[in-house]
């Protein structure tokens, strides 16, 4: 009979720390919406201009940067230009830039990618779904993730100048 | 073991034993120097079944668990964060509000200092704390530990009663009469059996020892309705399993459909209209001003069947309920509940109908339709050929490069830029900027910008009847709460057990003869009047009148 009491003790303890642990672990880390230096961005998929699908999980391994953009936002269109050279000049290195439009029909975004001659992928979102998940409050909001899937640096408002983005690029290879 | 746990009954209790377990004789030391007071009954005189000589880590927590004076603060603490969570708004309700300086900044600005204190002290986010979680956690370890350690011991006690229990066990019960054995035992006993009976007691005899006992269930009580807290409490703490609590906020204008995140559900509002209360209805003081009655979103709620998630095509929608949304009448579907939350009034479009008409001839062509969002890019109207080349869903900016763009992405003032071709006009066709709205054509003088080709041909709607638009944008809160039934349960498992120890009533009589004289106690946990008035009756239809108040044992000090 001691024994067996002592199983109990043991099955009851066991119970309240795997049971407890969950729902205090849950309450410790629980996921605010807004993303911070060191969290995963969340995952997408969306199409771009042509169609094609795209899945975050494709940029894995790789130094990305993330541009959340709109053609109703001044200081997102003057930045453009800065986000292409730097592109232009660190593609071959293996740095990714994708441009997330903000749920704007395709004929607007086509229109303005053909004006500013951008040609680094845009992507669209719809419905505000994936602005939702990485908590956009201002734009443009861009995103720098090292190779290993986490945020180095986020950037809220705009227009981002060459030279900030290319020292949050040296930064992302250097990690 | 310590030597004293053994009884002159020859049985061997364990460590913390009040009343021996066979025969009922008290065991501890004070209680015998003091052999007139009446006993504590409390679970038999049993030992809690933690109780032990030498305790080491594993037992010491358990102890600290099992100990109800631990259970009581542990919920009074509770109970004060709980209702100290009351006094502002949590976070959680404030939208779109996310980082500890934005909710800093808010709780100071709208109640000053206070606010700025219940903000640094965590009061604004009580509930879904880690403190707050790790109190519920502990008061569910309490229960559970409490319950286990005295509801065993309990269930064996009762379970293996001796009809002979010790004479000081018998005549210390808080009922209690000693007087002289009446003259044929065994024919008395028979009488007082039969009517002990018919009280439905349940009588058991051993030689002239007699026991009786009703309502043995009603001591299960407080452990059932304890089973259906520990389930109400599982059940809050399940909500952080992930997709078992939705809460959340979705703002849609007429006519305009939103997934519902994290859901294979997409809800549309078909139109939201508020009404408000007339100065016939207002108290002297609001008079003039605009109340809001009734707020009502004719919402329809679609289920995803196909294409989900594919950001190349649109998602094909069956319609599953159509509910007018109002406060207090949530769209409910499947656990899934949308309730009325805000509007704002603001005007967008959504589409238009209008009618191309040739100038020069008068002859009008179309309607046709043109949406706001996702147009068509080409349209054949009559003998024209409209072709979309750009849009604007609020026309009237400029960008550093002095570019026109849109000020939002809203469809509040909208401009369209066709290339028309058609009778008159060049084969590659003419520009023509198209305002819907009325007044956007005389701000950004439509007629200056389209030049020759606004005296061939003109793009305009007849009537209000051609434009459909909305009024207001309406947001909802989209509520899961999976936990709910379990709760119920919980709930109703609680009653049921709060019911089962309060209606009815434990009472249990002993009798023994020793010598010429005799001994009668009961015993129950509530109600002692009544268990008096019970036994003198009993006793008083078996020829023995004893008055209901020489039964009462419990000291006149107490």
């Amino acid at each position: 009979m001691k024994r067996h009491r002592k199983t109990i003790q043991y099955v009851v303890l066991f119970l309240v720390l795997l049971i407890g642990g969950y729902a205090i672990g849950q309450s410790m880390f629980a996921k605010t919406p807004v993303l911070k230096a060191g969290d995963r961005p969340p995952e997408f998929r969306l199409a771009d201009l042509e169609g094609n699908v795209h899945d975050s999980s494709e940029y894995a391994g790789k130094p990305l940067i993330i541009n959340f953009w709109g053609t109703f936002c001044p200081p997102c269109r003057a930045e453009m230009p800065a986000l292409q050279k730097v592109y232009d000049k660190w593609k071959d290195e293996g740095v990714q830039l994708i441009g997330i439009n903000l749920s704007e029909d395709r004929l607007s975004v086509q229109n303005f990618i053909r004006q500013v001659g951008t040609d680094f992928p845009i992507l669209l979102d719809k419905n505000r779904q994936v602005e939702k998940q990485f908590g956009l409050k201002q734009y443009p909001t861009t995103f720098f993730v090292r190779p290993d899937g986490t945020i180095a640096d986020m950037i809220i408002g705009g227009p981002l100048s060459e030279d900030q983005i290319e020292w949050q690029v040296r930064r992302l290879i250097e990690s | 073991m310590i030597s004293n746990t053994k009884c002159e009954c020859g049985h061997q209790n364990p460590v913390g034993t009040v009343l021996c377990e066979a025969c009922g004789k008290p065991l501890l030391e004070e209680l015998m120097q003091d052999s007139e007071a009446p006993l504590e009954m409390r679970y038999e005189g049993a030992a809690r079944r933690s109780q032990k000589a030498n305790p080491h880590l594993i037992d010491r927590i358990w102890n600290f668990f099992s100990s109800v004076k631990v259970a009581v603060w542990l919920i009074v603490i509770t109970l004060v964060a709980a209702s100290l969570g009351t006094f502002l708004p949590q976070e959680s309700t404030i939208l779109n509000l996310h980082t500890y300086e934005e909710f800093h900044e808010y709780y100071k600005s709208e109640y000053g200092r206070t606010g700025e204190i219940f903000h640094a002290l965590g009061l604004t986010r009580v509930y879904d704390s880690w403190w707050f979680i790790t109190l519920l956690v502990m008061i569910g370890t309490s229960l559970v530990v409490c319950s286990l350690d005295r509801v065993i011991p309990l269930y064996r006690a009762l379970s293996k009663q001796q009809v002979r229990r010790h004479w000081q066990f018998i005549t210390r019960q808080q009922v209690a009469y000693v007087g002289d054995a009446p003259q044929d035992r065994e024919a008395w006993l028979d009488r007082f059996a039969k009517e002990l009976k018919k009280k439905r007691y349940k009588v058991r005899r051993d030689g002239d020892a007699l026991m009786a006992e009703k309502d043995r269930f009603s001591r299960w009580g407080p452990y059932i309705n304890h089973v259906g807290l520990i389930i109400f409490l599982l059940a809050v703490l399940s909500r952080s399993i992930p997709g078992w609590n939705i809460d959340t906020y979705i703002s849609l204008d007429d006519g305009e459909t939103e997934q519902i995140p994290g859901t294979r559900y997409y809800v549309k509002s078909e139109k939201f209209t508020v009404e408000f209360y007339t100065d016939d209805e207002l108290p002297e003081s609001m008079k003039g001003k605009l109340r809001p009655k009734l707020f009502n979103t004719k919402a329809i709620l679609y289920e995803c069947v196909e294409a989900c998630g594919d950001p190349t095509r649109e998602p094909v929608l069956k319609k599953v309920k159509e509910h007018d949304i109002r406060v207090n009448h949530p769209l409910e579907y499947k656990g899934l509940k949308l309730y009325q939350y805000d509007y704002t009034p603001q005007v967008k479009l959504i589409s238009v109908s209008p009618k191309i008409v040739n100038k020069e001839t008068g002859e009008e062509y179309g309607p046709f339709t043109l949406r706001m969002r996702d147009p068509d890019l080409t349209y054949q109207v009559g003998p024209y050929t409209l072709t979309l080349r750009d849009k604007f869903m609020e026309f009237g900016g400029f960008d550093a490069e002095g570019r026109p763009m849109s000020k939002s992405r809203e469809p509040i003032a909208p401009a369209f830029v066709f290339i028309i071709k058609g009778p008159g006009l060049p084969e590659s066709g003419e520009t023509y900027i198209y305002f819907p709205r009325d007044i956007d054509k005389v701000i950004f003088q439509q007629d200056v910008l389209n030049k020759a080709i606004a005296d061939k041909v003109e793009i305009r709607v007849s009537s209000m009847e051609d434009v459909e638009f909305s009024e207001f944008t309406s947001t909802l809160n989209v509520r899961t709460d999976r936990a709910m039934p379990f709760v119920w349960v919980g709930a109703s498992i609680f009653l049921i057990g709060v019911a089962m120890g309060s209606y009815w009533h434990h009472r249990r009589v002993w009798l023994r003869f020793d010598g010429d004289k005799m001994a009668l106690g009961a015993h129950t946990n509530k109600n002692h009047i009544g268990l008096r008035r019970e036994v003198s009756g009993i006793l008083a239809r078996s020829g023995l009148p004893v008055p209901e108040n020489t039964l009462d044992n419990r000291r006149k000090s107490h």
